[in-house]
């Protein structure tokens, strides 16, 4: 009984497929848990594999990328001797998000006048009244000022670093280096010139090598603002120049504004006189004018006459000198005493085309060749270029260079007659001089020497000498145009000089725009008085520095124009 | 049986046991990396500080600040070219001694002096009447060789000598002076200082005396006294009288220096 009955009913029919799909559904599940499984597996098999990958071969957490060497926002720019001009530091800057201010914003505006007096409290309020997300409030703060607004502890104030440009010697050579605007990219000098380098990552890391010699620039500065302020010029520049490479040495342009800031600077003092500006240059010319004639045989050689009247009547005009010499005189006098009138007739032999041709060859009548992008473009009577323009062109009024062109004409004319563009980049392995080429010829820019040297010596640029330094050279007085005529009293003065004249090295020309009469110089305004004394100090400075040793027994060979020189010569200064 | 059974768990556990191996190997290199890129890391950072604190310090020290410094606090200026030197010679030159002319030396003849002058001064000391004999060819010697103790003897003995000036110039011997001086307090001599035309006879006898004591001490006697004046009285014989007989170098002493005053 207890025996189980077998069934006597047959299950129903509707149970039967359950049983079957039960066993269908569970093979179903098996395969799918199965398959999640094997996902699983693979999931944390990859996890697993990829924590093994980062152990042996990943970066650990602490690492930081490019730390390894250390590449500035933007490259520096040194001096020849590796005097950092510009570097790129890591500033403090305090912003404010007004919107996320949650103190109360009239104590936090208070607190902010009495630490940044620049504005008031309630302008202060006016910000963080203003709805607007960000402000800067100081950029470029001190140590002593991020402290104290840290201990504000206003979450809305927002203190970051941020990369800026410093630029250690301020107002050294600023129009050489130029500056960087608000955004970081140069707005002058050298930094616009060679914003591409100094802003790719690739090459930023290698400081950019000026040709500058801060010590020289600094020598030149001093003795040249000096001048500028005792004689109250409105203007000054001075180039110093290497004559066998056409390396600028210093440059500068008076007055000179401060990179740091250049926000604050006026458009009088971003300008750059040594070469966007343009000046008749005067007297300075006539070196060029005497190599032109006797490159060209118009001139045999220092002991050639000429006439010299009092007044010479030419085209129409009179050429007058400062102090006649109403005789014949030798090429030599006429150098010597900077004979408007002798020059004029050398100038009138060589003729206006051979002039031009001269003076496009010695890039005076194109921009004036240099990485800057500050250049000034030479004004030339153009046109009206006739025979008289050419006699003034002689002793150099009616033609307008920039400073920087005189000393390259000086450079070419000294270094055997072979130009070489100036450039600001120091010559070297990586920036090789580039092959110049002849302009004048090598025994010209010989007989040259002992020419100049004697216009120190005996004639206007005597109060350039520094003894011991055979400094030759030749002064310059331009009358200025005002208002379209040559003023009698406004002159620009200026000085070219080379040293060591028994073997050239340097060039220093150094100019200033309107200088005025002081006691100790009688009443002059001529450059013989005022930029010549300049002239003579500096290269005094700079010349051991430069390796030129001062030599008291050494002379260029004076017994080349000694001989053409007349004693009875009147010892006043002229131009 | 029971290896054949556990070769798998084996197999298995060195599998594991070697990769372990490579693992901590791996994980090793990694730290070692690790390590070599923080010290990389501390080397950028402590670059970048001496960049800041290069710039701080040239910036502080900018040309334009030490040309203010140069010219208003240290007053300073560039050398002048007579400054420079060509060499170490030149340098060395300068710091060779000068010599210096005494324009007040008494002129120092190469001649032996006539004795004849001194005799007429009758005045000083009793030695006179030695003299010249012992002057002769002793004092010729004396001259060329300098000896000290010779001096001081005569210095002593001499009454006549006034000279205190002549001790005060530097370059010449005082040696003589001195005692001279000491003992000048009884001097006949002062008076004839005053003169100097007068002078010279009377203080020329008047050390001849000593001299000849001199001399004959010289060898005689004493060298502790002259170890202990040596010194002051060395330098006298430049100043030797050249008209007084040889013993003079003592008697210049006076001569000169009345002229000196």
């Amino acid at each position: 009984m207890n025996a189980p009955q077998p069934a006597l009913v047959a299950p129903r029919p509707e149970r039967l497929r359950l049983v079957g799909q039960r066993r269908l559904m569970l093979a179903v599940m098996h395969q799918r848990l199965m398959f999640g499984m094997i996902v699983y597996a693979g999931l944390i098999a990859l996890v697993a594999l990829r924590i093994l990958y980062l152990a042996a071969f990943g970066d650990h957490a602490g690492r930081k990328e490019e730390l390894t060497s250390l590449i500035p926002e933007r490259g520096d720019i040194v001096d020849r001797d590796g005097v950092p001009l510009a570097r790129t530091i890591d500033a403090w800057s305090i912003a404010i998000h007004p919107n996320k201010v949650i103190g109360d914003k009239l104590a936090l505006a208070e607190r902010l006048a009495q630490l940044m007096p620049e504005h008031t409290a309630q302008q202060y309020f006016a910000l963080l009244r203003s709805g607007k997300n960000f402000f800067y409030l100081r950029r470029r703060a001190s140590p002593e000022l991020v402290e104290a607004v840290n201990a504000i502890g206003e979450p809305g104030l927002a203190i970051e670093r941020e990369p800026d440009r410093l630029y250690p010697q301020t107002t050294l050579a600023a129009h050489v280096i130029g500056f960087t605007n608000i955004d970081g990219h140069g707005g002058a000098g050298a930094e616009r010139a060679f914003e591409s380098y100094l802003s790719d990552p690739s090459t930023r890391g290698k400081p950019l090598v000026l040709s500058i010699s801060s010590k020289v620039q600094q020598a030149l500065e001093a003795e040249l603002s000096e001048a500028k302020q005792h004689f109250s010029a409105i203007g000054a520049a001075g180039v110093v120049m290497d004559v066998h490479t056409g390396e600028v040495l210093a440059m500068t342009s008076l007055p000179a504004f401060n990179p740091n800031v250049p926000g604050q600077a006026t458009p009088d003092q971003m300008f750059n006189r040594a070469t966007l500006g343009v000046f008749e240059l005067g007297s300075t010319f006539k070196p060029f004018t005497l190599a032109m004639a006797m490159d060209s045989g118009v001139v045999s050689g220092p002991g050639q006459m000429y006439n010299c009247p009092e007044v010479l009547p030419a085209y129409g005009h009179l050429v007058h000198d400062t102090h006649p010499f109403g005789r014949q005189c030798s090429v030599a006098e006429i150098m010597m005493e900077s004979s408007n009138i002798g020059m004029a007739q050398m100038a009138d032999q060589l003729g206006t085309a051979r002039q031009k041709a001269w003076l496009k060859k010695m890039g005076f009548l194109d921009r004036v060749e240099i990485e800057l992008k500050e250049r000034g473009r030479a004004l030339t009577p153009g046109s009206r270029w006739g025979p008289f323009e050419t006699m003034t062109i002689g002793f150099g009024q009616g033609i307008a260079v920039a400073p920087l062109q005189l000393a390259m004409g000086y450079a070419t004319l000294f270094d055997n007659g072979i130009y070489h563009a100036p450039t600001i980049l120091k010559v070297g392995p990586d920036h090789p001089l580039k092959p110049g080429r002849r302009v004048f010829t090598a025994d010209t820019s010989y007989r040259m020497r002992s020419l100049l040297r004697l216009v120190v010596m005996k004639g206007t640029g005597r109060k350039a000498d520094a003894p011991g330094y055979r400094v030759g050279g030749k002064t310059g007085t331009a009358q200025k145009l005002i208002n379209g005529r040559y003023s009698n009293t406004i002159n620009i003065t200026s000085f070219a000089g080379v040293f060591p004249m028994d073997d050239p090295r340097y060039v220093i020309v150094v100019m200033l725009d309107e200088p005025k009469a002081t006691p100790e110089t009688y009443g002059f305004t001529t450059a013989g008085w005022n930029v010549a004394p300049v002239v003579s100090r500096t290269i005094s400075r700079i010349a051991p520095m430069l390796g030129v040793a001062p030599d008291m027994n050494r002379e260029p060979n004076m017994a080349e124009v000694l001989p053409f020189v007349h004693d009875d010569k009147h010892d006043a200064k002229k131009d | 049986m029971s290896a054949r059974s556990f070769g798998s768990l084996f197999m298995v556990a060195s599998c594991a046991g070697a990769a372990l191996g490579c693992y901590l190997v791996s994980l090793r290199v990694a730290s070692e990396r690790a390590a070599l890129e923080s010290v990389e890391a501390q080397i950028v950072d402590t670059q970048s500080e001496l960049r800041v604190l290069q710039t701080e310090i040239g910036t502080r020290g900018r040309l334009s600040q030490l040309e203010r410094w140069n010219a208003g606090a240290f007053s300073l200026s560039a050398p002048a070219a007579n400054q420079f030197l060509q060499g170490g010679f030149e340098l060395a030159r300068l710091v060779q001694p000068q010599r210096q002319v005494d324009f007040q030396a008494p002129v120092v003849m190469a001649s032996a002096p006539a004795p004849a002058p001194q005799q007429p001064l009758g005045q000083p000391a009793a030695e006179q009447s030695r003299e010249p004999q012992a002057v002769g060819p002793a004092g010729l010697l004396h001259e060329a060789s300098l000896k000290t103790e010779t001096r001081e003897v005569p210095a002593r003995t001499v009454v006549a000598l006034p000279l205190p000036t002549a001790m005060k110039s530097p370059d010449k011997p005082v040696t003589a002076a001195k005692p001279a001086q000491s003992k000048s307090g009884d001097r006949p001599g002062l008076a004839a200082a005053k003169s100097p035309a007068a002078k010279p006879p009377k203080g020329a006898p008047v050390h001849v005396a000593d001299a000849s004591h001199a001399t004959r001490k010289k060898s005689v006697d004493k060298p502790a006294l002259g170890s202990a004046k040596p010194m002051t009285k060395r330098v006298e014989l430049a100043k030797t009288d050249p008209l007084a007989p040889l013993p003079d170098r003592h008697s210049g002493r006076p001569k000169d220096s009345p002229t000196g005053r």
